[in-house]
């Protein structure tokens, strides 16, 4: 059957975000037709392949490389797709597939704090977002009953209503560093969309401790659930369309978007209104490649800014010995965090963090470890059991401002089908430096606390990348320096929206899913106000 | 010991007592039916599993409309809340006790046997008594009126029910065997009462209706199989012992034995998990006493095969096949079976996810249940648990469950059990299209010409002999 030519809405991406705006819409009766450059894979298929390859801590690996789709991946080594410009080198990682890069996300879904969205009125950093904690709350709720999120009362983000269901049980190693690390530190569960009961027809999460790369029981909850309902509610969905013009009309609305087949076969499709939802770096790539002769810079870039203010969440961290057995490795990846340093006047000063604690199974960074020390037979053995027990890792995830040169460009490199390779120009600020400086005394002090021996910090000034990737299509009502407005539409076309992590203004010290999710239904319920929008409701009538 | 079951003198005797009206003695009004009465009345609907069909994933309780499957169509479920305009609000304790027990309605028509009138004719007086209070005084009013059930002829004619009715009612309400302890007695009650075990664990004859000669002894619903409950210790759960059947009516659930999934995951989910212990005690003993019945070709028992099993070494390192239909059966088990049953079937180290050997999902010989449970995971509605295994018929290929399906019987149940792609593609549409409507319109059609034939027989000898009288 050939694929439809038009709808009403065209999506472009099947991530959690755009799939969820489609599912919004489409319950609406409306025409919704989603665009996804990456094929259609199957959970099982993803857990064989997980099971089966030899570099079980690299996320990327179990997924499938489409060369028409290209998807960075920097392991064992960089395959060349998101071009390294510098200084600093910025590695993200996601999936071009159907569902997106969820499909091997931790489940954190945390909201930002009240806070966040007024860093420059109350701290003169970063820029303020053009909406209030007070009026995402409604469509965080909604979020987070759709996602099925549980989470802790206590980490800095008030809500009116409860979350949908109790936290999954508490692994023992994060009770021991709740109880050791009390009253210095509140160690609390992680706010995070996976199921602690049977809900949403998907079940509880049994405790395999794959979350990353892939949750093997549909326990958390991923894009490509989105995508099910988002079809099941009469959304169509096309494979292995390579998006690569959104075509603008004479009045500056767009028209039509193209794409190719895998055999470069070309495709138009029209539509009414459209939704531009191919995450942080593929987002603002198809903007640049859109340029016309009346817009040299690109679609919606009038202001200059597409691209520009990368944002990621950088984190270091300190891996060190226990003084009793606390075997992380049961129960999920990432279940407890320290919340006390997210916001405070020091902001104006440096950056704001979460400090978070990996339950990932160490057996394997350990045996790779004693490989290496050369120790082997019994006392491997030994040093395998000893030290997979007791070794913990505490990290930052830390805040970094928007600055206009963090940004994502065309490259001159050409992928299989010809276009461009997105590039990366990233620098990490002093800001953020000086707030790892600061967190490095918390993991002095949480060892401490531990009785921790054999302390390892992360290389001074090297940072890990968490690929929240944020900022590059950010919204602000100033046409002049945004390039969508608080509802995500995009300043220089009227019927182009943007949903994702990229039209966050600036990236606090959360995983950015769940306000992206938030900020989408909020983008759809604008597009075409639900009659019986439950976060409508909520954000008319306060409990 | 045979007592209970259906023996022809009875049917006999039901048939000659037909005329007969059966009357319940109203003890008090209806509308002063004690709370406790009200709340006695309550837990037999919860034994009888009225809610089971009689409300809608979604609806309100007891109002109806669900379309329930059967051979001949479906038969959509009446809202039976004390609504006057569109429930049983209108009914006299006489006419619920009628269509309790007799399965005809307040307008005397009469009802389709789905509604398991031939067990509930067993309730004694008092509990329908109980039953009709709750009814009247312990369920929300619903006024809705489900759609009518509309069946192909010659089952649109409700009449023809009665003719049935002839043949397979039995209106004598149960008679306690006095050589039986009081605890058997209640089992029985219960069983060929109440909760009507029967409707799905005895085999039917043609007319659709309880072989009470194999009463019990095992059989297919179309999709999920019923499992054979008589006492053989191979075909059935003579193995089993009292508190393990308790357990597995409690719990859904019982160790090394097997689990509930499909029709009976419902029948605990709704109705048996709420049974007194002192109940589901006498549920076991009555099972444990009743006739065994075995089927010769099974020689052990479907819970004493196999044993923890693992290959997985062997294909790590070796790419999957491209085409999903290609991948072996050890291929799917890693990618689709190992996550909760674990490496060797053994299942998690506390039970809560079974092990697959010692397992009646894998160790009998009938394999639809296997195939079914792969298709259509657990999922309980009422007790919190919801998704107790996941449903892959969205994500597997008849192929891919065939193999599976006898990957799984080879290693961890009876080698002898297998799974065909034909049986995965039946029992995915929904089980075996019935002939049945077919075979009543021949018969009918057969009847008529049978009639027709006689007819002219007759006038033709009439003719005859008109033709041999002296003619004037």
């Amino acid at each position: 059957m050939a694929a439809p030519s038009s709808a009403e809405v065209v999506v472009i991406g099947s991530g959690i975000c755009g799939a969820l705006a489609a599912w919004r819409l489409a319950q609406q009766g409306l025409s919704v037709l989603i665009l996804e450059a990456g094929p259609r894979i199957e959970r099982a298929r993803i857990v064989a392949a997980f099971r089966n390859s030899p570099y079980k801590s690299d996320w990327m690996s179990p997924y499938p490389f489409s060369p028409w789709a290209p998807q960075p991946d920097f392991t064992p080594k960089d395959n060349g797709y998101l071009i390294q410009a510098g200084p600093y080198r910025y590695p993200a990682e996601y999936i071009r597939v159907v569902g997106g890069t969820t499909w091997h996300w931790a489940a954190q879904a945390w909201r930002l704090m009240p806070n966040d969205v007024r860093i420059k009125t109350l701290y003169g950093v970063g820029v303020d977002w053009p909406i209030t904690y007070d009026e995402l709350d409604a469509w965080y709720q909604d979020a987070e009953e759709i996602l099925g999120v549980a989470g802790a009362d206590n980490t800095g983000s008030p809500r009116k209503h409860p979350f949908p269901m109790q936290p999954v049980a508490e692994p023992w190693s994060m009770r021991r560093f709740r109880e050791r690390l009390a009253p210095a530190y509140p160690v609390v569960a992680n706010t995070v969309a996976r199921n602690s009961r049977s809900y949403g027809g998907r079940p509880a999460c049994v405790g395999n401790n794959s979350c990353q790369p892939i949750c093997p029981v549909n326990a958390q909850y991923l894009g490509i659930n989105a995508v099910e309902s988002a079809e099941a509610a009469g959304a169509k969905v096309v494979p292995n369309a390579v998006v690569y013009r959104i075509e603008p009309d004479a009045k500056g609305r767009i028209a039509a978007v193209h794409y190719y087949d895998p055999d470069k076969k070309s495709y138009r499709v029209t539509g009414k209104e459209f939704i531009l939802a191919a995450n942080g770096i593929e987002s603002p790539k198809l903007l640049l490649l859109s340029a016309t002769d009346k817009y040299p810079n690109g679609l919606a870039n009038s202001s200059g800014m597409v691209g520009r203010n990368l944002m990621d969440h950088p984190s270091s961290s300190l891996t060190f010995y226990a003084d009793e057995e606390v075997w992380l490795g049961r129960g999920p990846q990432s279940p407890s965090s320290i919340n006390t340093m997210r916001d405070g006047a020091f902001r104006s000063q440096h950056a704001a963090y979460r400090l978070d604690f990996t339950n990932i199974s160490q057996v394997l960074s350990v045996t790779e470890a004693l490989i290496a020390e050369g120790v082997y037979g019994t006392e491997f053995e030994k040093q395998l059991r000893w030290r997979a027990a007791r070794q913990v890792n505490v990290k930052n995830v830390l805040e970094v401002l928007p600055h206009p040169e963090n940004r994502i460009t065309l490259a001159s490199e050409k992928d299989a089908l010809g276009i461009p390779k997105p590039e990366a120009h990233y620098l990490i600020d002093d800001y953020t430096r000086r707030g790892a400086d600061v967190s490095k005394k918390d993991f002095a002090k949480i060892a401490q606390l531990m009785g921790g021996t054999g302390l390892r910090y992360s290389p001074e000034g090297q940072f890990a990348n968490n690929q929240h990737i944020t900022g590059t299509l950010g919204m602000g009502s100033d046409p002049a320096k945004f390039v969508t407005d608080g509802f995500g539409r995009t300043h220089d076309h009227e019927n182009l929206f943007c949903c994702g992590t990229g039209v966050m203004p600036t990236a606090a010290t959360m995983n950015s899913t769940l306000t992206a999710v938030a900020l989408a239904l909020r983008t759809a319920d604008h597009m075409h106000p639900a009659k019986s929008s439950a976060a409508a409701a909520r954000a008319e009538s306060p409990p | 010991m045979n007592a209970h079951i259906h023996k022809p003198a009875l049917l006999l005797a039901s048939l000659l007592s037909l005329g007969a009206v059966h009357a319940i003695a109203a003890t008090a009004p209806a509308s002063a039916a004690s709370a406790a009465e009200v709340q006695r009345g309550h837990y037999l609907a919860l034994a009888g599993d009225c809610e089971a069909c009689h409300t809608a994933p979604g609806g309100k309780p007891f109002a109806g409309e669900l379309p329930v499957a059967t051979p001949i169509g479906s038969i959509v479920s009446t809202n039976i809340t004390p609504s006057r305009s569109d429930g049983i609000g209108g009914y006299t304790l006489q006419q619920f006790s009628d269509a309790v027990r007799k399965g005809v309605r307040s307008d005397g028509k009469n009802l389709y046997p789905a509604m398991p009138y031939t067990a509930y004719a067993q309730l004694d007086d008092a509990d329908v008594r109980a039953l009709y209070a709750y009814f009247m005084h312990g369920v929300q009013s619903v006024d809705r009126r489900p759609p009518p059930t509309r069946l192909p002829f010659p089952f649109n004619i409700r009449a023809s029910m009665a003719f049935w009715n002839l043949l397979f009612l039995d209106h004598k309400p149960f008679a306690p065997d006095p050589k039986q302890s009081a605890e058997w007695n209640r089992g029985a009650y219960l069983v060929r009462g109440l909760t009507h075990c029967g409707t799905c664990h005895t085999p039917r004859n043609f007319f659709m209706a309880e072989q009470s000669s194999r009463f019990l002894s095992g059989a297919s619903l179309g999709t999920w199989f019923a499992a054979n409950i008589t006492p053989d210790p191979n075909s059935g759960i003579g193995n089993w012992g009292d508190q393990d059947i308790v357990q597995y009516l409690q719990r859904g659930s019982a160790p090394g034995k097997g689990q509930a999934a499909g029709p009976m995951a419902e029948a605990v989910d709704h109705s048996l998990r709420h049974l007194t212990g002192a109940d589901l005690d006498a549920i076991a003993l009555y099972l444990k006493s009743i006739p065994a019945r075995r089927d010769p070709n099974i020689t052990r028992a479907a819970d004493s095969w196999g044993g923890s099993y693992a290959d997985l070494a062997s294909i790590r390192g070796k790419p999957l096949p491209k085409k999903p239909d290609q991948m072996t059966g050890l291929q799917l088990y890693d990618a689709y079976c190992a996550t909760c049953h674990q490496d060797r079937g053994q299942g998690s180290f506390d039970g809560g996810l079974p092990p697959l050997f010692h397992n009646t999902a894998t160790g009998r010989r009938n394999t639809d249940n296997l195939v079914m449970v792969m298709l259509d995971g657990i999922a309980w509605r009422t007790d919190g648990s919801g998704v107790r295994m996941p449903a892959f018929a969205q994500e597997l290929s008849d192929r891919q469950v065939a193999t599976l399906g006898d990957y799984l019987t080879q290693h961890f149940g009876d080698p002898a059990a297998t799974v065909t792609v034909d049986q995965v593609r039946m029992l995915r549409a929904g089980g075996p299209s019935s002939n049945l409507v077919l075979l009543a319109r021949i018969g009918l059609a057969v009847a008529i010409v049978i009639l027709i034939t006689i007819i002219v027989a007759i006038v033709w000898a009439l003719l005859r002999r008109r033709r041999a009288l002296p003619s004037h």
